[in-house]
């Protein structure tokens, strides 16, 4: 399937609270396949939620297993339909940039540990612990299902000065 | 080092239009100091709105009593310097504000990147005389650029402690490890805490 664009703030729909996925089908599938190729085609991208590329439904994709920061720590790629945090502990601060608000980072609090729950494309429940930069990142794509940027959870009014440039 | 809005301009006035060439866009600094009150920044703002001039980037903040605002501002031609001077002007005269107003060149609006890992070097301790001199001539000697600093003193009249935390971009080469070994010995002499952390953005 085809790597699809990424929408970038203004876009509405990065505004809004994606649907719960109802039923796995052929097109929920296909969906995935997308949001894997569209990560993949990314430069560094660790994650991509469906509503980055159009899609109002809870699904995301995350994978952090090539970046410095997270392949010592890791899940492998994760296909994630429905997710939801169901525990969180900890606190640590990052300076997060997203391929849909371009040119501008900003630090955002975030959980340094959490425990998540979503259901696999063949339709099986898994729970999974993760931590350090990979419990970052599935809490921002999560966020994106929430209709969250990181501008919303800005921590510090003291941003990042430069372009994002350095992305693995 | 400021990162200036070029092509990237940030349009909080002029939403929509169709951007004219870089070449045919005007820069100035603006920067206006003055007693904090209420409505400066509304005031200011208000006069560049009237002008149709855009802030491509700003920094505005409270530094003990006074209110600060250093603002790059842009407009297409035709404009003036003067003309934005003579618009400003008595909007600071009433404000009891200071106001300073240089024209840019195009090569100074050149958004400026960081090659290198970003990183936070934080320096706090007894309050002396060159703390911030001292720290950030051992950073110009390896040509560590500062993009960011701000200082603080605080403590009490007994024992005032300053703090300065700074952002810096690191040239290829060196290390966080390498720039804590560096002012290792600043350290000792001074009797200050130094700490450097790498803060380079994530990207998702």
């Amino acid at each position: 399937m085809p790597v699809q664009p990424i929408l970038r703030y203004p876009h509405p729909v990065l505004k809004k609270v994606c649907h719960r996925v109802e039923q796995i089908d052929d097109s929920i599938i296909a969906l995935i396949e997308d949001l894997i190729d569209t990560m993949q085609a990314g430069p560094g991208s660790v994650g991509v939620a469906a509503s980055q590329i159009g899609v109002t439904l809870r699904v995301c994709v995350v994978d952090v297993s090539k970046n410095r920061h997270g392949k010592e720590n890791n899940h492998g790629l994760l296909r994630m339909i429905n997710p939801e945090i169901t525990a969180r502990s900890g606190i640590a601060v990052m300076r997060e940039g997203c391929m849909s608000v371009p040119d501008y980072t900003g630090d955002v609090d975030r959980a340094t540990e959490i425990t998540v729950r979503f259901i696999e494309p063949d339709g099986s429940e898994r729970e999974i612990t993760a931590s350090g930069f990979e419990a970052v990142a599935l809490q921002h794509e999560m966020d994106h299902l929430d209709g969250i940027l990181f501008l919303d959870r800005i921590a510090s009014i003291k941003t990042g000065l430069f372009r994002r440039k350095n992305y693995s | 080092m400021e990162s200036f809005g070029d092509n990237h301009s940030i349009h909080t006035t002029r939403e929509g239009d169709s951007m004219p060439q870089q070449s045919e866009i005007l820069h100035y600094a603006v920067s206006v100091v003055g007693k904090d009150r209420p409505g400066i920044v509304a005031g200011i703002t208000g006069g560049l709105f009237r002008l149709g001039c855009n802030l491509a980037d700003s920094s505005c903040t409270m530094l003990a009593g006074e209110f600060a605002m250093i603002l790059i501002v842009s407009h297409h031609r035709p404009f003036s310097k003067s003309r934005l001077y003579d618009e400003l002007k008595p909007i600071c005269d009433g404000l009891g504000m200071s106001l300073a107003v240089r024209t840019l060149h195009t090569d100074e609006v050149a958004r400026q990147e960081a090659d290198g890992e970003i990183c936070i070097i934080s320096v706090y301790g007894a309050d002396q005389p060159g703390i911030v001199y001292r720290v950030t001539n051992e950073l110009a000697g390896r040509g560590i650029n500062i993009m960011d600093l701000n200082t603080k003193l605080i403590g009490t009249p007994e024992e005032p402690v300053y703090i300065m935390m700074l952002e810096a971009a690191l040239p290829d080469g060196e290390t966080p490890e390498g720039i804590e070994k560096l002012l290792e010995n600043l350290k000792k002499e001074l009797n200050v805490e130094i700490g450097v952390r790498i803060v380079t953005p994530v990207s998702f």
